[in-house]
């Protein structure tokens, strides 16, 4: 691949948060993610061209080993369908991840906190009367249970990074113990997993290994450590932070010519 | 020869009483039912019960008025947003809505289909899903008409006594009054060949007190037999088998046809408010008296656009497909 850099005025908030994100999951070659709908996608999409050419997705939809030739539009676009291994129902797209052997699930959501618990079920503080009524648990839920370890995806915003999600649909490393509700480490539950990155618009969050919390590891070009603590919810601990390397003229290239070049998910 | 299950739309959506508990094939825009939603928005259905997922086909009777709850977990048109018509209406506060997860509901299909009361899972551990404060399945049972059909409590927690797996969740069967599937092949008899993914179908017609197939094509079960090992759903799980061509329109149908994007765009946009829910189903649902309306109404020059092209199940965006 070309070592040739862009700048930051080049490429959107948008796309760096895929690209970075498809870098990341140079970890995952050979291994099994259980992916999810949007974004982390078309970040799979990428990642497989460029970085990982064996990672094996497996969809809630009940996909093993997809292999779309289009971008598809959601969980079930019949595109996941042609080409995979095995097309069955939802429960057997979901077992391979009760049976734990989905090496990572990766997904979005509307708010995270600083243990990595994600929220995509509602915003506000009313059940019943909710702020914003979203989509849901769907597999989110059982990512994040079930998965050797989780990959989240989010713009950096103050209300979406944030203290503590609204509703906890996706756990992360401090968990809510029922019935009365505290919070305890996951372990705690006897659930193994948990998250290990944060891919944002601004840069790469991971979590301490000691504490559970989350903090910045990676600062994007043309972004500060200032910018990140001014568009976060909590004091974050930005003292670990380097920068990442530049944007590849490549990965832009690959990004919106082949894998996204009607522009349908809207990242420029 | 046995007897013939074939009905209209009509008949079959008669048999649909206020107050069921529904759950429909079919996910995201994936061989749902809409035909099939149209006829009971029609019907003017009050008070069901939606179990299991809430896109398109579910949000039109959110809009229509004829659901009283909500018991699932996931709420979302993919690439068109948030169901827009239940998204209005529990922010207004005016849809009781219960989450669960979506192992959950396979493994409370699983349940149901095997016949066992409950499943153990760790799933939902440590989230809001088991948080008591949100748990609305009592006003669930409440607007149902079979309330036995509903479990007496959301979930139990225990430790596992098998394989020291730690806390364990019971999770109890999903059972419901009727299950309606679209597919894209049955036979007279009600056996049902599926293409694509088969969501939850082949779990929940089991659990299911009365089955409607709404079908692309209804062929001969002589036809359907010579390959069992293809079909998906057996004639002794259906009771009813409706022919309603294009009837998961504009949602795509592995093998027949694609996504009608523009249209499911143009729901989106008009749902954001009640005004334009209601001037969609005036164009769209009233105005059309049967399915046979809706289809004339959309006309043959737009549905051909949207049909598969072999060997792809779908139609691809070089070859026409729809952007």
């Amino acid at each position: 691949m070309s070592e040739k850099f862009v700048r930051p005025e080049d490429y959107s908030p948008t796309e760096a948060m895929v690209i970075y994100a498809a870098r990341f999951l140079k970890n995952f070659d050979g291994k099994r993610g259980l992916i999810g709908t949007g974004l982390p996608l078309v970040a799979t999409q990428l990642a497989k061209m460029l970085y990982c050419p064996n990672m094996i997705t497996f969809l809630e939809t009940g996909q093993a080993d997809a292999n779309p030739q289009e971008l598809p539009i959601s969980i079930m676009d019949s595109r996941l369908t042609f080409g995979s291994s095995w097309q069955m129902g939802d429960p057997e797209g979901l077992f391979p991840l009760s049976r734990n052997e989905i090496d990572f699930g990766f997904i979005g959501g509307a708010q995270i906190d600083k243990y990595g618990n994600v929220n995509s079920t509602f915003v506000g503080d009313d059940y019943n009367k909710p702020t914003k009524r979203l989509a849901g648990t769907a597999g989110a839920v059982d990512i994040g249970v079930f998965a050797k370890t989780t990959v989240t995806l989010m713009a950096h915003q103050k209300r979406r990074v944030v203290e503590m999600v609204d509703y906890l649909t996706t756990p992360g490393w401090m968990v809510k113990k029922w019935p009365e509700g505290h919070l305890v480490r996951r372990e705690e539950l006897g659930m193994k997993g948990g998250p290990s990155t944060f891919v944002s618009t601004l840069g790469v969050m991971k979590f301490d290994d000691e504490t559970k919390e989350m903090y910045v590891d990676k600062v994007f070009p043309g972004i500060s450590v200032a910018d990140i603590k001014a568009n976060t919810g909590f004091d974050i601990d930005v003292e670990r932070a380097t920068q990442s390397d530049p944007i590849l003229l490549e990965e832009v290239r690959i990004l919106r010519e082949e894998i996204d070049p009607l522009n349908i998910y809207r990242m420029r | 020869m046995k007897k013939s299950k074939i009905v209209t739309l009509q008949e079959a959506i008669q048999e649909i009483q206020d107050g069921d508990s529904v759950f429909f094939g079919g996910i995201v825009e994936d061989r749902r039912p809409i035909a099939a939603v149209c006829e009971m928005v029609r019907q003017q259905k009050r008070n069901l019960v939606l179990l299991g997922t809430c896109s398109m086909s579910g949000d039109i009777l959110v809009g229509g008025g004829c659901l009283g709850a909500y018991r699932g977990c996931y709420s979302s048109n993919g690439a068109f947003g948030i169901s827009p018509n239940l998204k209005r209406w529990s922010e207004e506060g005016r849809l009781i809505i219960d989450d669960i997860g979506h192992l959950d509901l396979s493994l409370g299909l699983l349940a149901s289909m095997a016949g066992s009361p409950f499943i153990a899972t760790k799933s939902c551990l440590g989230t809001d899903v088991l948080n008591p404060e949100y748990d609305n399945l009592p006003k669930v049972r409440e607007i149902a008409r079979s309330k036995e059909l509903l479990p007496a409590k959301k979930y139990q927690l225990m430790e596992d006594p098998f394989y020291d797996m730690g806390t364990v969740q019971l999770f109890p069967a999903i059972k419901c009054d009727v299950c309606i599937c679209h597919v894209q092949q049955a036979g007279e008899e009600g056996t049902v060949r599926i293409d694509g993914s088969l969501t939850f179908d082949h779990f929940a017609v089991h659990g299911a007190k009365k089955v409607i197939i709404t079908a692309e094509q209804v062929v001969s079960e002589e036809f359907l037999r010579r390959d069992p090992n293809r079909n998906q759903i057996p004639c002794t799980s259906v009771d009813m088998v409706v022919e309603a061509p294009w009837g998961a329109h504009p949602g795509q149908v592995y093998n027949f046809y694609d996504m009608d994007i523009p249209f499911l765009q143009d729901y989106a946009k008009h749902c954001a408010t009640e005004e334009g829910f209601q001037q969609w189903a005036d164009t769209w649902i009233y105005s059309t008296k049967n399915h046979e309306g809706y289809l004339d109404k959309l006309g043959a020059a737009r549905l051909e656009r949207l049909r598969a092209i072999p060997p792809y199940g779908y139609r691809p965006r070089k070859q026409g497909g729809m952007k």
